[in-house]
């Protein structure tokens, strides 16, 4: 008799809004000094994005779920598809450098239909923009900063119209305060997952006025925004890489 | 519930419902356009993976603007039928009703262009706009010069109808027509890329339709049409995915439903007695050519009786919704400059003179 392989525990649990709270802990993040040493490689922005994927495939239904009950329900089940176009692109690649795998991302989310995915499609563009054959602090800030400012540009989306620029924007500042504090890059990953986790959580008390949920008004109230909410969760898997 | 039968009218239209010529509804337009392509390999080349159709060699022009339209699926003969000699170079289908993907439309702008630009054509729908856009910037990374014409003719949805004043604005419907006729004539005379976004913006900022909907689309795949509607109304203010229009209003003879239809849309565009006008008068789907040529004749009289001449006419199935009973009537002020462009030779699948 074959024993399957036991799961690890998973680390965090951020999907329920009411859980939320829990895990936004408001431990301030010691500022460390690290040298470039600390940067991440492809292998491990590799691991931070199987770890992404990973979450969206089991989790898929919470987020179409609060799609269901605020925009038109297929939230989930589109990012499921990008994630899923996202690591058939990364197994036929095999990107060496951090650049060419959030390239692979960004063309995956790129060739899915509907308005969320092309727009987080140019938020991991900007990603791969910044990046090189590593990834520092300075390179996530000016991603997060840059990715935050085209999402914006092409989606129209403010902050507080319900959207996933309510979790992007919070974490751009996180990354920004922490390249200017010298933080290394899981660290000021961490801090942009609290920042973005805040902002997502923060959504459940918003009307949209962007996307999808804002044609049904008043009654997205009470439920967190499903793109904020996988910002949230790409920035949380980055911490444990 | 049926008064002859005693079921109710949704087991009525369970067993009497729509049928398909139908293989797998996840392979449907994939198959569609195998099939678009093999029935015209003299004018059209399909790519896939992405997928996108494209003027075969024997049509394409060096040094010409590119002109690229696309849309969700559903719409057909637009926009695929459309790809050739004097209108497009390019056309991408997404699946029914959705947007086609940023990469599929980057993908045709760099395929079609040929170093002098590259000219989108979009219906405003959110995810249309929002891919071309996308696309646009990708290409323009790649050196490739794009512009965008989007076509927003739909006066159901104008802000001055619906009050929506940050809504998404009217949609693109069958002006789009209009649009890509003209501009391919003008591309294939040899008119540069900021010419071209000129006379398309002018073109569909003067143009206005308007549809009325007998019966409601059947997806691929469903028996059941997306919304039910009474035997005595109609549904007036439709758009081109099934969705519902702007208000019931009741059903009545071709005359009346067609003066319903011109009497707004002469009065948006502002034409005055003596000027003329291009018509075109599109069935959006099951509605036949006799039904479609009696409309037409209403149009032209409700027109005259304006004093309105209709100088260039379009009359058939261009810009459907699937299976959807229905007619809009779109109305153009024909200025000289477009009837000749609209006069200049087509060869496309669903458009040749």
């Amino acid at each position: 008799m074959v024993t399957p392989p036991q799961r690890p525990p998973r680390r965090t649990t951020i999907a329920a809004p009411e859980r939320l709270e829990l895990l936004h802990d408001g431990t301030p993040v010691p500022p460390v000094r690290g040298g470039r040493a600390a940067d991440l490689d492809a292998t491990r922005v590799r691991a931070w994005w199987v770890g992404f994927s990973e979450q969206v495939r089991e989790r898929a239904e919470e987020l179409t779920e609060l799609d269901r009950l605020a925009g038109d329900g297929d939230f989930g089940h589109n990012l499921r598809a990008a994630v899923r176009g996202a690591d058939a692109r990364l197994d036929r690649t095999r990107p060496g450098d951090v650049s060419g795998v959030f390239d692979a991302v960004t063309q995956a989310f790129l060739d899915t239909g509907g308005t969320s995915g092309p727009l987080l499609g140019m938020w991991f563009r900007e990603f791969s923009r910044a990046t090189g054959a590593t990834l520092s602090t300075e390179d996530l800030a000016a991603a997060a900063r840059a990715g935050l400012d085209t999402v914006q540009r092409l989606g129209g989306a403010q902050l507080g119209d319900k959207t996933m620029v309510d979790a992007m924007g919070p974490a751009a500042d996180a990354l920004q305060d922490a390249a200017h504090a010298h933080v290394p890059v899981v660290a000021a990953l961490g801090a942009a997952y609290r920042a973005a986790a805040d902002g997502a959580r923060g959504t459940e008390a918003l009307r949209a006025r962007r996307g999808r949920a804002s044609y049904v008004g008043d009654v997205a109230r009470g439920v967190v925004d499903p793109g904020a909410l996988a910002v949230a969760w790409f920035f949380e898997r980055g911490t444990v890489v | 519930m049926s008064a002859t039968t005693g079921r109710s009218d949704a087991e009525l239209r369970a067993t009497t419902g729509r049928r398909q010529f139908l293989n797998d509804r996840d392979d449907f337009v994939a198959e569609a356009l195998e099939g678009f392509a093999l029935a015209h390999p003299q004018l059209v080349t399909l790519h896939r993976d992405p997928d996108f159709l494209r003027r075969a060699p024997a049509g394409r022009r060096p040094g010409k603007v590119a002109l690229v339209a696309g849309g969700g699926s559903g719409h057909e003969p637009l926009h695929t039928g459309f790809v050739g000699v004097g209108m497009l170079d390019a056309a991408v289908p997404g699946r029914v009703f959705t947007s086609p993907t940023a990469l599929q439309v980057a993908a045709a702008t760099r395929a079609a262009n040929t170093g002098a630009g590259v000219l989108h054509v979009v219906k405003n729908y959110t995810g249309d706009v929002l891919n071309f856009r996308i696309a646009a910037e990708i290409a323009a990374d790649d050196g490739v010069e794009v512009d965008q014409v989007l076509v927003e003719d739909d006066l159901a949805t104008d802000p001055a109808v619906t009050g929506l004043d940050d809504g998404p604005g009217r949609r693109g419907t069958a002006a789009v027509v209009v649009v890509e006729k003209v501009c391919g004539a003008a591309a294939e005379e040899g008119a540069p890329l900021a010419d071209l976004v000129a006379l398309g913006r002018r073109t569909a900022k003067r143009s206005r339709t308007l549809s009325i909907a007998l019966t409601a689309p059947t997806h691929p795949g469903e028996r059941l049409p997306s919304f039910d509607l009474p035997e005595d109304e109609v549904e007036f203010g439709v758009g081109i995915h099934g969705e519902r229009g702007v208000g019931r209003r009741a059903f009545s003879t071709a005359a009346d439903l067609a003066e319903q239809l011109v009497t707004p849309v002469a009065d948006a565009i502002e034409v005055q007695r003596g000027d003329a006008v291009l018509a075109v008068v599109n069935g959006l789907g099951s509605t036949h050519p006799l039904e479609l040529s009696v409309v037409f004749r209403e149009v032209v009289r409700v027109l005259e009786a304006r004093g309105v001449r209709v100088v260039r006419s379009l009359v058939g199935s261009h810009v459907t919704a699937l299976d959807m009973a229905g007619v809009s009537v779109t109305l153009t002020p024909a200025d000289h400059d477009l009837v000749r462009l609209w006069d200049a030779p087509a060869r496309t699948a669903a458009l040749t003179w």
